[in-house]
């Protein structure tokens, strides 16, 4: 699939940034107005891979555990309002081994997906760990959203859903509970983050911030059972 | 015929380095540890029988060599430069057969020797041991109740179901070949059958022999019993230990070890595994190696079923050299500062290798630093529609540093031609995931997936010899290309080896060939062995390694002939089947055959990124 950018349009040279690069793709099929990086984290066998690709291709990888080496980069281009936001994500590995060439690309990203499994309470304890490490390596802006995955597997649930409320809280990140394996939220999530960097690099001086928590809240209630279409 | 010989009188064999002038562990608690260890791994315990040998080693890495432990001088004076390493093992000279006239008289011997004396470190030993046996058989199964097992240990989901295999019930033991990797502590790293913390009183058992055996400055390097070949290899602050009914030869069996031990460095780079037991002895580095198991998995599945491994060779994917040709002056095209290595592969086989300049000079790419990376690549196959960069140890290349590895296959969803591309920096992905881009372009502009997908394997059939079946051939360095990458060729394993028991049939044939042509005591240039549905001919000059096999009824002067023919085939296809570099090494830029020339200009800035690395 080969991408090339045939003319750079830059409108957030105004507003001092220029890293939201608004650009256009020659072949039909990878057609895009706009990209942004967006990178998955979180321990191993949270889920990560699971979720992108429940994301990305609809469908869940069941059965055999694979871990991710080192970092598997995809593109996948979504619609928001109307314009086509390519999303570049990073999936990475969880084990710390790959931790130095994660870290290498933290910087890269406009947004976080921190993921923990609501089935290990380890899982959740790192999530401070985690935070601590995108504060030292991302950008400062970067969009950062909590995702408790496996919330199918109630039965053996060990984090409260409050509990992963309450810590979101804390850092002021949104959160909700997904499920690669129904597909809950999953899409909710990414197109969340897409329209909150669709907004910031579109955004004119005098108009309204958008709320992506309220965006959330919304959206949550609507799905209910099942995930957005 | 070695193994007859062997089997007669003994029932199991330790063999053992023997340091020069050295007192003798106290051989009956040794076999007592052996039976313990004899009913954790063999379905019908020998532990009765203690006619256990121990062998004392001696430079012959030989299964004739049952050298008794009351021969101490005799190993005393061939054991003043006694090393583990198996590249000593390799060199070793044939001189020391006459050894084995020792052995009838030396079993007696031994025999007697295990009913005297009973040393305290022994009755410690086995307390230990049966104190581990207990407890794997009470709670053994998912507990963590062994006090080799530091608790605490890393939340470890089991998702494989072969590691929640029942390592108690018997179709555990029977599986033909066991690896289990271990630290010094006796910490479990990996078992290939069975989750490892279920094994860990087990493992702790092999390193209570290793540590017994070392107490004594001694080295055990491996148990035989009538069933299994117990070999132990151990390397820096790793114990490798591999359990098989394969009856592959010991040495066989070490290097399949060694080729675990690389992909683990390879994962983890060995310098940072020595720097962490330093610091800590008691680590558990499952920690590190979460998620690898798959590919420590894959790769004993290769070694079991590819024979690149045997031959220490490299399969590369028969092509016409016009294509191969064009395929790496793409390769050639698409460079960036720090790449060093540009590698395609389709369905598993080399098409073809680009390598730096500079690297070129200093060393080449060894067989195993190439099989361990398809291994990674075949492993990690269930994410072929992304771009992958991953770090990545070359370990004959450089066990202490990483390279950058950019892993991206070019035909999805197809998923048979990968690109590998590897770097020395760690941030240069996107200049790398450039190059793809460049050279994915090119081979659509030059139509060449196409033409790589029309490319297969060829038939025996081609060679135009009857009687010929299979056969794989590895021409040898000649001196003026000796940098060039170990290659072997060998067409598709057809009928009647075309079911898997079959080829694995076939296999060990080949690996029984393989371990009598190199055998350390009594090497031979030329087998011609009939087998009960076949005849087998290996042959090994200064020039190649040939391992033929005809149909049963061939005669021997016939197979001659037949090999004459196929040696002249070979020649007249070399340049389909092997990738072929000028046979003068010449700095020039020459694209059309050479892979190395062109990058000159450009990569001359990268040369200290590179070697800073050294």
């Amino acid at each position: 699939m080969s991408t090339r950018k045939t003319s750079l349009t830059d409108k957030q040279t105004k507003n001092g940034t220029s890293k939201y690069v608004l650009e256009r793709c020659a072949s039909v099929n990878e057609y895009y107005d706009i990209a942004f990086k967006v990178m998955l984290l979180g321990d191993s066998s949270v889920g990560k891979t699971c979720v992108l690709v429940r994301f990305k291709d609809g469908a869940f990888l069941g059965g055999n555990f694979i871990a991710t080496v080192g970092i598997d980069f995809r593109n996948k281009v979504v619609d928001v309002d109307n314009l086509k936001v390519k999303l570049q994500i990073w999936d990475t590995a969880g084990q710390e081994r790959f931790r130095s060439v994660t870290h290498a690309y933290y910087r890269d990203a406009q947004a976080l997906l921190l993921l923990y499994d609501i089935t290990s309470k380890p899982s959740f304890d790192n999530i401070r760990a985690w935070l601590t490490e995108i504060h030292e390596y991302a950008q400062k802006d970067v969009v950062i959203m909590l995702l408790g995955n496996k919330s199918d597997v109630a039965a053996e649930r060990v984090v409260k859903k409050e509990d992963g409320e309450k810590l979101a809280k804390e850092y002021g990140v949104p959160f909700m509970e997904t499920s690669a394996k129904t597909g809950l939220n999953v899409e909710l999530a990414f197109l969340a983050i897409a329209k909150e960097l669709k907004h910031r690099a579109t955004q004119q001086p005098n108009d309204p911030k958008f709320q992506i928590h309220d965006y959330i809240e919304s959206q949550k209630q609507k799905s209910g059972c099942c995930s957005l279409v | 015929m070695e193994r007859d010989n062997h089997q007669e009188g003994v029932a199991e064999g330790v063999k053992i380095c023997d340091p020069p002038a050295e007192s003798n562990p106290p051989a009956d608690t040794l076999a007592t540890s052996l039976s313990l260890l004899g009913n954790h791994m063999f379905p019908d315990p020998v532990e009765r029988n203690y006619g256990t040998t121990v062998n004392r080693e001696e430079p012959v890495d030989s299964l004739l060599s049952d050298v008794s432990a009351e021969e101490p001088s005799l190993n005393a004076e061939s054991h003043s430069n006694q090393v583990t390493k198996l590249e000593t093992e390799e060199t070793e000279s044939p001189e020391c057969q006459n050894n084995v006239a020792t052995q009838p008289s030396d079993r007696g011997a031994q025999d007697a020797a295990t009913d005297s004396d009973q040393g305290d470190s022994g009755e410690f030993v086995v307390t230990m041991l049966a104190k581990a046996k207990l407890e794997e058989q009470g709670l053994g199964m998912k507990g963590r109740s062994s006090p080799l097992l530091e608790a605490g240990t890393e939340e470890y989901p089991a998702f494989m179901s072969h590691r929640d295999e029942d390592v108690t019930a018997d179709s555990w033991r029977q599986h033909r070949k066991h690896v289990f990797v271990l630290s010094e502590a006796g910490k479990p790293i990996y078992s290939r059958y069975g989750s490892e913390e279920a094994l860990s009183s087990t493992m702790g058992v092999m390193m209570a022999l290793v540590s017994f055996v070392q107490s004594g400055d001694n080295i055990i390097r491996s148990v035989y019993s009538e069933e299994n070949t117990v070999v132990f290899l151990q390397k820096g602050p790793l114990v490798l230990v591999c359990v098989s009914s394969s009856r592959q030869s010991e040495r066989q069996l070490r290097g399949e070890l060694l080729y675990v031990y690389y992909q683990i460095i390879s994962m983890l780079t060995q310098a940072s595994i020595s720097r962490i037991f330093e610091h800590k002895k008691n680590y558990d580095l499952r920690r590190l190696l979460a998620g690898s198991e798959k590919i420590l998995d894959g790769l004993l599945n290769l070694v079991d079923s590819d024979p690149s491994f045997l031959l220490a060779a490299v399969h590369c994917l028969p092509l016409a050299s016009s294509l191969r040709d064009s395929l790496s002056q793409i390769l050639q095209k698409a460079i960036t500062p720090n790449l060093v290595f540009s590698i395609l592969i389709a369905r598993n086989q080399l098409l073809t290798i680009v390598q730096e300049k500079t690297v070129i000079e200093d060393t080449r790419l060894e067989p195993a630093d190439v099989h361990l990376l398809l291994n990674l690549i075949g492993a990690s196959s269930a994410f072929q529609a992304g771009e992958i960069w991953t770090p990545i140890c070359l370990p004959l290349f450089n066990p202490d540093c990483y390279f950058y590895a950019y892993i991206s296959y070019l035909d999805p969803p197809e998923c048979t031609v990968c690109l590998l591309l590897l770097s020395t920096d760690k941030e240069a992905f996107y200049s790398v995931a450039e190059c793809k881009r460049k050279i994915e372009e090119a081979m659509v502009a030059q139509n060449s997936l196409s033409l790589i997908a029309k490319v297969q394997s060829y038939s025996v059939s081609q060679v135009g010899v009857s009687d010929l079946r299979h056969f794989m051939y590895k021409p040898f360095d000649v001196p003026d290309n000796y940098r060039q990458l170990t290659q072997f060729t060998s067409p598709e394993m057809e009928a009647p080896y075309s079911s898997e028991e079959e080829k694995m049939r076939l296999l060990d044939l080949y690996r029984y060939m393989h371990s009598r042509i190199h055998s350390t005591s009594r090497p031979l240039k030329l087998i011609y062995h009939v087998a009960e549905r076949e005849t087998l001919l290996a042959w090994v000059t200064s020039k190649f390694e040939l391992y033929t096999c005809f149909s049963p009824l061939v005669t021997k002067a016939c197979a001659i002939t037949a090999i004459t023919k196929l040696l002249r085939w070979i020649k007249k296809e070399e340049d389909r089947l092997f990738i072929r570099y000028p046979p003068k090494y010449s700095t020039t830029p020459n694209p059309s055959k050479s892979s190395r020339g062109g990058k000159s200009d450009q990569q001359d800035s990268t040369d200290n990124g590179f070697l800073s690395l050294l």
